[in-house]
């Protein structure tokens, strides 16, 4: 047996099937992983033999000694919850009035769902927020209001970058969902404004992630229709000061729903 | 008391069904129901794949919001509700590592090793009998080296590359040897299930 398995290559063939057994192991990385996430929400076949193998692995778990999580854990899933849903009753006009918009918003940008509900409950919760009207009676506010969109697709892994500000909350979400990371890089965003200008760094993606910022004003007033997005691959933590910005990897334009 | 009770752990097992399926309902306080019952395995799985106390409890709280948000993704059709939650929070640990905020873990390499027999969990916290002894008769009919491989890649969250640096061979020998490796326990696993 050991003769034969010094020689690489030995004919195994890597199909999709075994390609979600490396997945589920927990070997893939970069690209592959990448490349597997996307086969996953597109591929049935793929995604039931991930599940397949997540079922046959999870046995082995039963190996691992349990450990008592410090109570702060619960203490902080508990508040989460808490604010992402406490208001909820009350606002429920305007949750009705957002979720329409939101539904648009898919419609048009192609938003995962996720980046959707969150989405939704920032622009509910957001502090300092004005509260919405109830639609009809103020249909000029809303268009004023309405939530910028830009979806930068990455190369053609069908993978993308949905970026939505809510010029509301003063906010924007970016959602890197089925991005991973490559453990060598780090992707920065950055916007081009309208009328040119200085590029302005949003910062590192986090990968996997929706994450939400508050932009600073300057920012802000250089998001308008046409405003574009770069996406460029920087070392860890982003450029580092005083080097020029890394190869551009990806870019999307900004348009008002 | 019922006429005929049945063990405590299958109740544990039906009382933690119950809860997803409240969970995937809307049902928030379900939430608290199976943090309760299932943290201490869940965060076992953090622990051990982070290797950081705080970077695990992260992770653990990241796998119950998620589990929130996302309770109807479960099927009870498909896996045991411990089975699931066991892989859900070990994917969400591996995506973890993988992001490069932990770099490695605490477990050195030269440490992963295939494991030592260690004290159970509660047994309503095992996944369904029949279907372990089953994923252990076919990963114990590999040999010694594949069979470690594989484990130290599914305990540890070692890559390909670690590996392959841990047991001195080049990448693709690792590669090959881990695929054939896979590819004989899904021929095992897939026997089992025709059978």
């Amino acid at each position: 047996m050991s003769g034969s398995d010094n020689t690489p290559d030995s004919g195994v063939q890597r199909d999709d099937p075994m390609i979600a057994a490396e997945w589920a192991l927990g070997l893939l990385e970069g690209e592959e992983l990448l490349a597997a996430r996307g086969k996953y929400a597109t591929d049935p076949d793929f995604a039931w033999r991930k599940q397949w193998w997540d079922d046959w692995f999870a046995p082995l778990t039963d190996a691992i000694p349990g450990a008592e999580p410090g109570a702060h854990v619960w203490d902080g899933i508990a508040a989460r919850m808490a604010a992402l849903s406490s208001q909820q009753a009350p606002a429920q006009g305007t949750v009705i009035a957002l979720e329409a918009r939101v539904r648009r918003w898919q419609w048009v940008a192609g938003l995962t769902s996720a980046a959707a509900a969150i989405a939704l409950t920032l622009l509910v919760f957001a502090p300092g927020n004005a509260p919405v009207e109830a639609p009809g009676d103020t249909p000029a506010q809303i268009a004023a209001a309405a939530p910028m969109v830009a979806t930068v697709p990455i190369g053609d892994t069908g993978l993308r970058l949905d970026v939505t500000y809510i010029p509301e909350s003063e906010r924007m979400l970016v959602a890197a969902i089925g991005l991973t990371a490559d453990g060598v890089h780090d992707h920065e965003l950055w916007l081009v404004p309208a009328g040119g200008g200085e590029l302005k760094s949003l910062g590192v993606v986090a990968p996997g992630q929706v994450r939400s910022m508050t932009l600073p004003a300057d920012i802000a007033s250089g998001l308008n229709d046409g405003a574009r997005l770069l996406l460029t691959q920087e070392p860890l933590g982003g450029k580092p000061a005083g080097v020029d910005a890394g190869p551009v990897v990806a870019e999307g334009d900004f348009t008002r729903v | 008391m019922a006429a005929h009770p049945r063990p405590a752990s299958a109740e544990a097992r039906q009382a933690l069904r119950d809860a997803m399926a409240r969970l995937a309902n809307g049902d928030q306080s379900a939430l608290e129901e199976i943090y309760r019952a299932t943290r201490v395995k869940l965060f076992g799985i953090t622990l051990r794949i982070l290797g950081d106390q705080k970077e695990a409890e992260d992770a653990l709280q990241d796998v119950y919001i998620n589990l929130w948000q996302r309770a109807d993704r479960y099927d009870p059709e498909r896996a045991s509700p411990i089975a699931w939650l066991a892989a859900f929070a070990r994917n969400r640990a591996i995506d973890r590592l993988r992001t490069g905020k932990v770099r490695g873990g605490a477990v050195p390499v030269e440490e992963a090793a295939p494991l030592p027999d260690e004290a159970p969990l509660a047994d309503m916290l095992m996944v369904d009998a029949e279907q372990a002894a089953q994923i252990h008769k076919c990963l114990g009919a590999l040999d010694d080296r594949t069979q470690g491989h594989i484990r130290a890649a599914f305990f540890e969250g070692h890559t390909y590359a670690q590996l392959a640096e841990a047991a001195d061979v080049p990448l693709g020998t690792m590669k090959s040897w881990i695929r054939r490796g896979l590819q004989r326990l899904r021929t095992c696993l897939e026997a089992s299930e025709a059978a």
